[in-house]
């Protein structure tokens, strides 16, 4: 495959990607495993999107308005942000869940650092975290695919990290989506369409994410419940929040290190620290606390990644 | 008595020990939980540092520079000791709220640094109003970011429900709760403050 | 050489100072301050044991193990005992009421400092109520709470274990 858009440090060619048009493009690349969340969980799941993405372009527009910023709101950064928080939730949350989520991410994940490209961590990831640690009770409580008398269930991951015995899931149902999760996570076949088509259009590098699944299934594989060598890497990296995060939420242009180099250390990071918490951390997830470790980390990777200016120290 | 006045109200806010010097910020994001524990380690520390201010400024002129230190927190840790003593005997269920945030007072920033900056080069009645008027500034930053964290955090104020419908957000009780209140309390000071410029 | 002498001197005054002046603190507020811990531990003992008039410590060393209840007319109903497990993210500390059956009058936590909202819910009664009138045989049907699968086993685990024990040391005795 050919590179086509190349993120690095300046000097820079005109080219005609605005940060609009990449950002509305992630929104269609989203679009499949949307759809396919529906299908699995019901049109409730249509509804938390909804509720996402409209409170998160409301947040957007007023407080631009109030901080008297020029209005953006169509830009299609808090499209995408209200998008990304509302895929990762699961499907049957209270109403007020994803809105308070959204004006979490927006107003103080994204605006109160400035705006778009100056915020420090992922404003869906914050969005999502501030969520999980102030209601865990309802991001914890699944409920069961293709079954909409919601029936609550652990994810793959939680029964795992209780110690259950995985039964009835076979790799093949986990590739579908056929299981309880977040509403955009499960479907991994609509991911990789949309992440394919990314990176076909040149509108992600190859380095976070490849680098990021890689990480996780060696990691996992090697430190296995039978001693080395034994884990199930297939499992780990299908179950989760892992390719949304790699491919969609870790590739964040604002958030993860400008050049190549820069990129493959970020991506071992986010690997490393999500198998971490995966095999030993209270939680049964780490994709979102990773993501977001590696983004406070970000600044310092671009310092020692960044290509010198000829003549500087 | 003007100008002692104006020593007890800038501890409030112009020189407002949390939100504009920084200060003490430790013991502020641990008891910040609830209004009944902001307002008992406010009181707690308005003690220590009256006492603390006032002793520093009339032994001032013994305590040579180069030891000042070592003599300033033997001072603190005295006031501290007598305040926890106090509290177990009289109010046993806010000694364990507070528990051991209260002996950390010894080493809040705040006291410490009332003394050096300010209570050993100036006269004990001076001292006596800027203790109180940083005591006081503490106290209220205190009962704001505990009343936002109590607020949100359970849905009570002061131990009482204010609305049973409301489902508390937990990440404010904890200490990153904490830093999120008082991070953009901070905030919105300066931008108060910058508007008024 | 002088100065540092100097020095020592002048600290070591403020230290004297500073001590005497605790000393008196202390012997002013000693007694009202052991009073404070006994009243205390009483109306818990009272919490766990409603129909307790005389708890008698038992012993080990300096260690109490144990506190033996008696009704107003002198009667032995039962024992209250602590247990500790460990939960999430701190050591809950438990007060169990217990008859000589070994059925559980009620529990209080002490002690703990789990995730609020999660884990500290163990404090809540909806919790600590399913114990009363429970034998410590059949606390498995305890519900846990939802997410705080760890903080609750740590509460059954512990009094179970603690139970046991201490009901074995009552049958020794007799």
């Amino acid at each position: 495959m050919k590179n086509r858009l190349i993120v690095s440090v300046s000097p820079h060619l005109h080219k005609d990607a605005s940060v609009s048009k990449i950002m509305w493009m992630v929104v269609v690349s989203l679009i499949p495993a949307g759809v396919a969340g529906m299908f699995i969980f019901g049109v409730g799941a249509l509804w938390v999107i909804l509720l996402g993405v409209v409170s998160a372009l409301i947040t957007e527009w007023i407080v631009q308005l109030f901080a008297k910023r020029r209005v953006s709101v169509l830009d299609g950064s808090a499209f995408l942000t209200g998008l990304l928080l509302a895929y990762n939730l699961p499907p049957r949350v209270p109403f007020w869940l994803p809105i308070v989520g959204s004006v979490f991410a927006i107003a103080i994940g994204k605006q109160v650092f400035g705006g778009l490209g100056q915020n420090i961590f992922n404003p869906a990831l914050a969005g999502r975290v501030f969520l999980m640690a102030s209601w865990p009770k309802y991001m914890t409580t699944f409920t069961k695919p293709q079954n909409f008398d919601a029936i609550t269930s652990a994810t793959p991951l939680a029964a795992l990290k209780e110690g259950k015995v995985l039964e009835g899931i076979s790799n093949w149902n986990l590739f579908l989506g056929i299981r309880g999760g977040c509403i955009g996570e499960v479907c991994i076949f609509a991911l990789l369409l949309g992440a394919l088509f990314l990176f076909v259009r040149g509108y992600i590098s190859w380095h976070i994410p490849v680098t990021y699944t890689v990480v996780v299934g060696l990691f996992t594989y090697i430190f296995g419940p039978r001693g080395l060598f034994s884990g199930d890497w297939l499992f780990h990296i299908l179950s989760g929040g892992l390719i949304l995060g790699a491919f969609f939420m870790a590739t964040d242009y604002v958030t993860s290190p400008l050049t190549r180099c820069g990129q493959i250390i970020f991506g071992i990071g986010c690997g490393l620290l999500t198998a971490i918490i995966r095999l030993w951390g209270g939680y049964p997830e780490g994709v979102s606390y990773a993501i977001l470790m590696m983004n406070a980390a970000t600044p310092i990777i671009d310092r020692y990644t960044k290509s010198r200016i000829y003549g500087t120290r | 008595m003007k100008k002692y006045f104006y020593e007890f109200l800038k501890g409030i806010i112009k020189e407002n020990p949390t939100f504009v010097l920084v200060l003490g910020l430790c013991p502020t994001l641990a008891v910040s939980v609830s209004v009944i524990n902001g307002i008992g380690m406010g009181i707690a520390a308005t003690f220590v540092l009256l006492g603390s201010n006032v002793i520093i400024s009339l032994i001032k002129n013994i305590i040579p520079a180069r030891i000042r230190i070592p003599c300033f927190i033997v001072v603190i840790a005295t006031f501290v000791t007598i305040t926890e003593m106090t509290m177990k005997a009289y109010s046993p269920a806010l000694n364990r709220a507070l528990g051991i945030y209260v002996p950390l007072i010894v080493v809040n920033c705040i006291v410490l640094g009332r003394a050096e900056a300010y209570a050993q080069r100036q006269t004990v009645l001076k001292s006596l109003f800027d203790g109180l008027g940083m005591g006081v500034g503490f106290t209220l930053a205190l009962i704001l970011i505990s009343g936002i964290r109590e607020a949100l955090g359970s849905g009570k104020f002061l131990g009482y429900t204010l609305t049973p419908r409301y489902e508390p957000a937990f990440v404010l009780g904890l200490p990153s709760g904490a830093l999120l209140v008082i991070g953009l309390l901070l905030g919105f000071f300066n931008v108060l403050k910058n508007r008024k410029e | 050489m002088r100065e540092t002498i100097r020095y020592g001197f002048i600290l070591a005054v403020i230290c004297i100072v500073a001590s005497g002046l605790l000393a008196g603190m202390n012997s002013l507020t000693k007694s009202r301050i052991i009073a404070q811990a006994q009243t205390e531990e009483e109306a818990a003992l009272r919490e766990v044991m409603p129909f307790g008039e005389y708890f008698d410590p038992i012993k080990k060393g300096e260690d109490i193990i144990y506190y033996k209840v008696r009704n107003k007319d002198g009667k032995f109903i039962g024992v209250a005992f602590k247990a500790s497990g460990k939960g999430y993210s701190s050591v809950i500390d438990t007060l169990v009421g217990m008859t000589e059956d070994g059925t559980i009058v009620a529990i209080k936590i002490l002690n703990q400092n789990e995730t609020p909202g999660l884990g500290a819910r163990v404090a809540e009664s909806s919790f600590r109520g399913q114990f009363s009138d429970k034998n410590i045989q059949g606390l498995a049907n305890v519900q846990a709470i939802t997410g705080a699968t760890i903080s609750s086993k740590a509460v059954i685990d512990s009094v179970q274990e603690k139970a046991k024990e201490i009901q074995k040391l009552i049958k020794d005795e007799k």
